[in-house]
């Protein structure tokens, strides 16, 4: 059999199957019925169903056409002003096919476009409002010029919430016949970060190697340490004790085999749940934190980095009790 | 399967106004743009270009096709979705400023009188870009000069047209709408389209659009699609960047007891960390202010500020890794840093409520910006002129340039020698805007410029050309070249002296040209 690659296999087909953004897919689903729609800007982190929900607007707008009449251009790797003047020109100046009254443009990271391609953009967008619909997609608003905003219905997708993830991945698991642990789920949630996307690819590397998924194979599969060890990390590094925070770090790089960019990244969202810190303290961290990242991009050795950074948690607590 | 597609309209260009009654909000500005177009009627006025400027979506362009059709002119458009390299603006502007229609000084069958006029209209005038609209604002500057037709530049930031064009044009302003004005043209569109609609979802609809009437009416059509009637909970559109919700996070920042709260706030905002830190910069000094033990302001600065600029700054140091090298992930400790910091510096907890103002280095750096790139334009013809290099030409000769220049003869020559320009000359002659003394130096330069450069090509010319090359070549015959040469001797006899000066009290112009 043939493998997919389950993040298209199970990419929603309908409105309806878009997760986790119900009041949104409403309002989208009433343009579907209506035949309808404006300019649309999508903003939010990835994999939370920008892409997906544009799809799907145009498979049910357009049914067996939909392909025809739906363009998907990624800003970021074509980003000029070239690119909107002619790419776009030339799509939307063809006739929509199979009935439908217009076509639909979805502009991926719009974000990435250069001012002057926004500029650019904003009067293509009026001009072919006749046979056009743009759906621009981007994770921060601020990033579009205004006259864009104004030219579109912005709606803000959310980050995922840990349940809408969990529910999805136990529908996939449940197609795959694979079972998951309650703490393989909960970890697959971590993982995930409210991003679907990776929760979905996570879940498929899983059950490559096994059909019955639990915590250990899901950090395993992907070069996470258990939240509670890194947790534990920082406590002991946070306690002076800076030789059984170091071991610790070397299990965490050399057994499990973390990436000093996954350990940084832990890192960052453990110190988040360190209840006794004071926003100084906690300025000071983030502030390590940040340094060492910095230097692992430019440095040779990871980590060597990483050590300076326990070490220096290690001082800085000694510090602050004198 | 395939549903079916009704027929397709959009309300923003449908209900776009036809007549000046149709105009909302702006009423000055409109009342100076008639004012305006009335002098065309007479005869050609002095201003015979108009910059409309102002956010979006508030009613420029829309005044601008109204004015067309009610004083009977025909509408002639550009814009930056086509290119606009200076070919292709004489050729279009050019043209269409200098012929006239058919038919002109008759009424029509409507009894409007059409005075043959042409109305061009260049839209979006601050998207003039660099390469691709190569010579773009020279062109337009020359249009305006020869024109013979009324002109109108359309812009949202006036500070992105240059110098040159602005002195030769008017300029109004148009601001954004208020809501209770936004509320009726919403109702009445909804009658229009068979809606109905609750009073409050109009309001917030017009709230949320932030005084911007095309979102409004966007939003109002979005909300609307496939039903006849709307209630407040249709309304799930989120609102536009718009500062109330910017505020709301400030207040968390600043005064707020739990970074969680700030950090919260400021993750619905949907700002890159980029914009925050402008907000913060803004904002920390008023929201900090230093008192005195009494509750009195006092002089001297707050300590509470200076810890909150050494985390703003270390957060900026992030967002420079950021833009150097593309990592991104390291936005969230600039993220972090400005969100937390005004809070974890902060000693005490400031009473009374003072307003937070939005950053007005978002314009400062716009036109220091051009203030920067103009420097380095005017770099480059010293350098041409002297030999140097740019960096001696900008950080040397530009200060000596700008000492003897405040000599009227010497600007007028060195003006003309080094062929500068009118933005160049505000430079120069440390104006703040093109005044009349500096028109009056470019104007008078223009003679010994035109006989330096070469001469232009036949395509171009035309009878206001060759009018100013006659012109200039009489006034050559008056200023011989052995004038010329003798007023540049004596320029750098004085441009020695000038240095010799400047030698003996360096620290004086260290402070003035402290570039």
């Amino acid at each position: 059999m043939r493998e997919e690659i389950w993040v298209e296999k199970y990419r929603p087909m309908t409105l309806d199957d878009v997760f986790g953004q119900e009041a949104t897919v409403e309002r989208l689903k009433s343009y579907v019925r209506s035949g309808n729609l404006p300019h649309l800007l999508f903003t939010g982190p990835p994999g939370v169903g920008k892409t997906a929900s544009s799809v799907s607007i145009a498979r049910e707008m357009f049914g067996e056409f939909w392909s025809e009449n739906f363009t998907e251009l990624n800003a970021s790797d074509e980003r000029g002003i070239d690119v909107v003047r002619n790419k776009i020109k030339t799509f939307a100046k063809t006739a929509p096919i199979g009935g439908a009254s217009f076509k639909i443009i979805f502009l991926d990271e719009a974000d990435a476009l250069t001012n002057d391609a926004q500029s650019a953009l904003r009067r293509t967008m009026e001009k072919y409002s006749g046979n056009c619909r743009f759906i621009l997609s981007c994770n921060y608003s601020s990033k579009i010029i205004e006259p864009i905003q104004s030219r579109c219905a912005i709606y803000r997708f959310r980050s995922l919430t840990d349940d809408a993830i969990s529910e999805r991945v136990k529908f996939i698991a449940e197609k795959e016949s694979l079972t998951i642990t309650e703490d393989g789920l909960k970890a697959l949630v971590y993982v995930a970060g409210g991003d679907m996307r990776k929760a979905v690819n996570s879940l498929q590397a899983a059950a490559f190697i096994q059909k019955d998924i639990d915590e250990e194979t899901i950090y395993k599969i992907t070069a996470t340490a258990r939240p509670e060890d890194v947790l534990d990390l920082i406590q002991t590094a946070l306690a002076g004790e800076f030789k059984n925070a170091r071991d610790k770090l070397n299990v965490l790089v050399f057994e499990q085999g973390l990436s000093a960019d996954d350990v940084m990244n832990q890192v960052y969202r453990a110190l988040f749940k360190i209840e006794d810190l004071s926003d100084a303290e906690m300025i000071q961290l983030i502030d390590a934190v940040g340094e060492i990242d910095f230097r692992i991009t430019e440095g040779a050795n990871e980590r060597i980095q990483l050590e300076a950074l326990i070490a220096h948690f290690a001082l800085l607590r000694r510090k602050e009790k004198e | 399967m395939s549903v079916e597609i009704v027929i397709q309209n959009d309300w923003a260009e449908k209900y776009r106004p036809k007549t000046f009654k149709d105009l909302i909000g702006n009423k000055k500005a409109i009342h100076e743009l008639r004012l305006w177009a009335e002098e065309w009627e007479k005869g050609v006025p002095e201003k015979k270009a108009v910059i409309l400027y102002g956010t979006a979506g508030i009613g420029k362009t829309s005044s601008a096709a109204v004015l067309a059709a009610e004083m009977g002119w025909e509408y002639v458009e550009m814009n930056a979705g086509d290119q606009r390299t200076a070919d292709v603006i004489e050729r279009i502007a050019g043209m269409a400023s200098k012929t006239t229609t058919l038919f002109s000084h008759e009424v029509d069958e409507d009894g409007k009188k059409s005075s043959g006029r042409r109305l061009i209209v260049l839209d979006e005038a601050d998207n003039l870009h660099g390469t691709y609209d190569k010579g773009g604002s020279k062109a337009i500057a020359d249009v305006i000069d020869k024109t013979t037709q009324p002109i109108l530049l359309i812009a949202n930031d006036v500070y992105g047209i240059t110098q040159t064009i602005r002195s030769k044009s008017m300029e109004i302003e148009f601001s954004r709408i208020q809501t209770r004005s936004l509320v009726p043209v919403l109702t009445k569109i909804c009658q229009n389209e068979g809606i109905t609609a609750a009073e409050s979802a109009i309001l917030k609809i017009a709230e949320n659009a932030g005084g911007d009437v095309r979102s409004a009416i966007n939003d109002l059509q979005a909300v609307t699609v496939g039903k006849t009637e709307i209630a407040d909970e249709d309304i799930v559109i989120s609102g536009r960047d718009v500062k109330e919700t910017i505020f709301k996070a400030l207040v968390k920042v600043f005064k707020g007891h739990h970074r969680s709260d700030a950090l919260d706030a400021v993750k619905t905002l949907d700002e890159t960390p980029e914009d925050l830190i402008l907000w913060v910069d803004e904002n920390l000094p008023i929201q900090f202010p230093n008192q005195s033990s009494d509750g009195k302001s006092a002089n001297g600065i707050n300590p509470d500020v200076a810890n909150g600029y050494q985390v703003l700054s270390k957060a900026d140091l992030y967002l420079g890794r950021v833009r150097r090298r593309q990592t991104y992930r390291m936005w969230r400790y600039a993220g972090f840093m400005t969100t937390v910091g005004p809070m974890s510096v902060r000693s005490k907890d400031y009473s009374g409520f003072i307003k937070y103002t939005s950053p007005s280095k978002w314009k400062r750096m716009g036109q220091s910006r051009s203030v920067r790139n103009m420097r380095d334009n005017i770099a480059v013809k010293i350098s041409a002129r002297h030999g140097k290099s740019m960096r001696v030409s900008r950080n040397e000769i530009i200060p000596y340039y700008r000492k003897l220049m405040e000599n009227e003869e010497y600007a007028i020559a060195l003006a003309g020698e080094s062929d500068f320009d009118m933005d160049e000359l505000v430079y120069l002659l440390k104006a703040k805007s093109a005044t009349k003394k500096v028109q009056s130096v470019y104007e008078k330069s223009r003679f010994i410029a035109d006989a330096k450069r070469p001469a232009e090509p036949e395509f171009f010319k035309t009878p206001e050309s060759e009018k100013r090359s006659t012109v200039a070549a009489a006034d050559k015959n008056q200023l011989t070249l052995e004038e010329i040469t003798k007023k540049s001797e004596e320029k750098k006899a004085e441009e020695e002296q000038a240095a010799a000066k400047t030698e003996e009290k360096p620290k004086n112009q260290k402070s003035l040209f402290d570039f």
